[in-house]
């Protein structure tokens, strides 16, 4: 089933390896697919596969993200702009500017926006393989009428121990693609820092998922409790940028935005 | 000379106490970590995953894994810790976080905030991200904004506009005049003027109806006969 394709001429094919090229990887992502992204305003995204979406003809496709990303033009925010995407379900259009014009000219559908903490459970009940879940945040603001015109029925809610919450069907995707630092072969994840996010719920919440990483280790060199995220999770591995171009690439967009000085030349 | 933001910024570090997690939403609240000292002993908290995070750093130890809630390099000095989105975001719905602060586009005298959406273009926007589940679970939620907005109108108004992000949640107002109680069960008490405000100045620019506290009273007397 997995087309096994070492990297490395001098490793040995491991009969469950899941390490592939990109084209390859991403050759199940179809037209107007419900495809679902890692990242947090624009840290922890999967740069490779983000540029190589961006040069596809892919088209008419539903983004599922907790954000557009980040502003300045960066990376993912672009496909804003590309008329690749149909749909938006995250939390806020406001982070990019190429989002916020496509959704304020009309070019993105964004039916309601959701409170972070439902969107992060929505993704993970179809992580987990739930229905849904009971959310009590926004009960009688989110439901007011008029609020999200775009709705095709209001929000439907549920009493129960004397509380109303929301009933909040559960996300799930034709396509995941995360982020890592470090995969093995078979596609075990280990995550950096604040990137870990919710990167393993999406890619459980995925009919097919492929992980990008900084750097592909061989079999055990990730110890089992650094596992972030199951190789059993995972249907393809791919390398991205490496960590230190990753660093700069972000740190070089950083000062662009103000927020990092440039570096002295001195140093 | 302070900045109005500054002021504000500056008066809302007075309300943090050493042992507190917080959580600084994004403008005026962000700069109240500028007015802690370094030895204030509260906890940072980032929706993103991370309780303890410390100030940004320079070029060369930006980290692009160690990020803030709007995607800025923070540090993680030692006593951090890491958690995943919704363990983060679980932690605010269900009242881990003691303190919010967070900008406002309106308050009102029963509690209210809004500060998620304007309408541009005929539509609600831009989002609402993690602030309403912060309103939701904090316990105190402060606003800190700018008593009137760009066109000189009063934002701190005696009912909401615009879509609310929180209902009957925020305790205390901080503006570059004013600071208000928002007391249980709806009204505002006028706690303290800002240095160099005057009784007049928040009267004639604040919607919603207050009550004002006896030291403001008399201070303000004091004031007025200088």
């Amino acid at each position: 089933m997995i087309p096994g394709k070492p990297t490395r001429e001098t490793s040995p094919p491991h009969p469950l390896d899941k390490v592939m090229p990109l084209s390859a990887a991403l050759a199940p992502l179809q037209p107007g697919m419900r495809l679902m992204l890692g990242e947090f305003v624009g840290a922890g995204e999967p740069v490779a596969c983000v540029r190589w979406l961006l040069d596809s003809a892919l088209d008419e496709l539903t983004l599922i993200a907790n954000t557009p990303g980040l502003r300045g033009g960066f990376l993912k925010a672009l496909l804003f702009d590309s008329g690749q995407i149909r749909e938006y379900i995250g939390t806020h259009v406001g982070t990019t500017e190429q989002s916020t014009a496509a959704y304020l000219e009309n070019r993105v559908l964004v039916r309601e926006f959701f409170p972070m903490g439902t969107w992060a459970e929505k993704v993970r009940a179809g992580a987990m393989g739930l229905g849904g879940i009971l959310v009590p945040v926004g009960v009688g603001i989110l439901d007011q009428p008029g609020l999200f015109p775009d709705l095709p029925t209001a929000k439907q809610t549920l009493d129960l121990n004397g509380q109303r919450y929301f009933v909040e069907p559960a996300l799930t995707a034709d396509v995941s693609i995360i982020k890592g630092w470090r995969a093995d072969r078979l596609g075990n994840i280990e995550f950096r820092g604040t990137s870990t996010q919710n990167q393993r719920d999406i890619a459980m919440a995925g009919r097919y998922t492929v992980a990008e990483v900084n750097e592909i280790v061989e079999v055990g060199e990730i110890p089992p409790e650094r596992v972030g995220c199951p190789g059993v999770f995972v249907n393809a591995v791919v390398q991205g940028v490496s960590l230190a171009e990753q660093h700069e690439l972000y740190r070089q967009h950083w000062v662009k935005l103000g927020r990092l000085h440039a570096p002295t030349a001195a140093v | 000379m302070t900045s109005l933001k500054d002021r504000i910024a500056r008066r809302c570090a007075q309300e943090l106490h050493a042992g507190q997690v917080v959580n600084l939403g994004l403008g005026i609240p962000t700069l109240v970590a500028n007015h802690l000292s370094p030895d204030a002993a509260v906890i940072f908290h980032s929706e993103n995953g991370v309780f303890g995070f410390g100030p940004k750093p320079d070029y060369h130890h930006a980290d692009s894994d160690f990020t803030n809630a709007g995607c800025e390099p923070i540090t993680l000095p030692a006593g951090a810790a890491l958690m995943d989105l919704a363990t983060s975001l679980g932690a605010m719905r269900n009242g881990y976080i003691d303190v919010t602060i967070l900008g406002a586009l309106e308050v009102d005298a029963a509690g209210n905030i809004a500060n998620w959406a304007t309408r541009r273009a005929g539509r609600w926007w831009p989002g609402i991200g993690g602030a309403m589940d912060l309103c939701y679970g904090t316990p105190t939620v402060i606003a800190a904004l700018q008593h009137t907005d760009t066109h000189g109108r009063p934002k701190v108004r005696h009912r909401c506009t615009l879509p609310l992000t929180g209902a009957g949640c925020v305790k205390l107002i901080v503006t570059e005049l004013a600071v208000f109680d928002v007391l249980p069960g709806g009204g505002l008490f006028l706690r303290d003027l800002q240095e160099g405000a005057t009784l007049e100045q928040v009267r004639n620019s604040t919607e919603a109806d207050f009550t004002v506290a006896e030291t403001v009273l008399a201070g303000n007397t004091v004031a007025e006969c200088v």
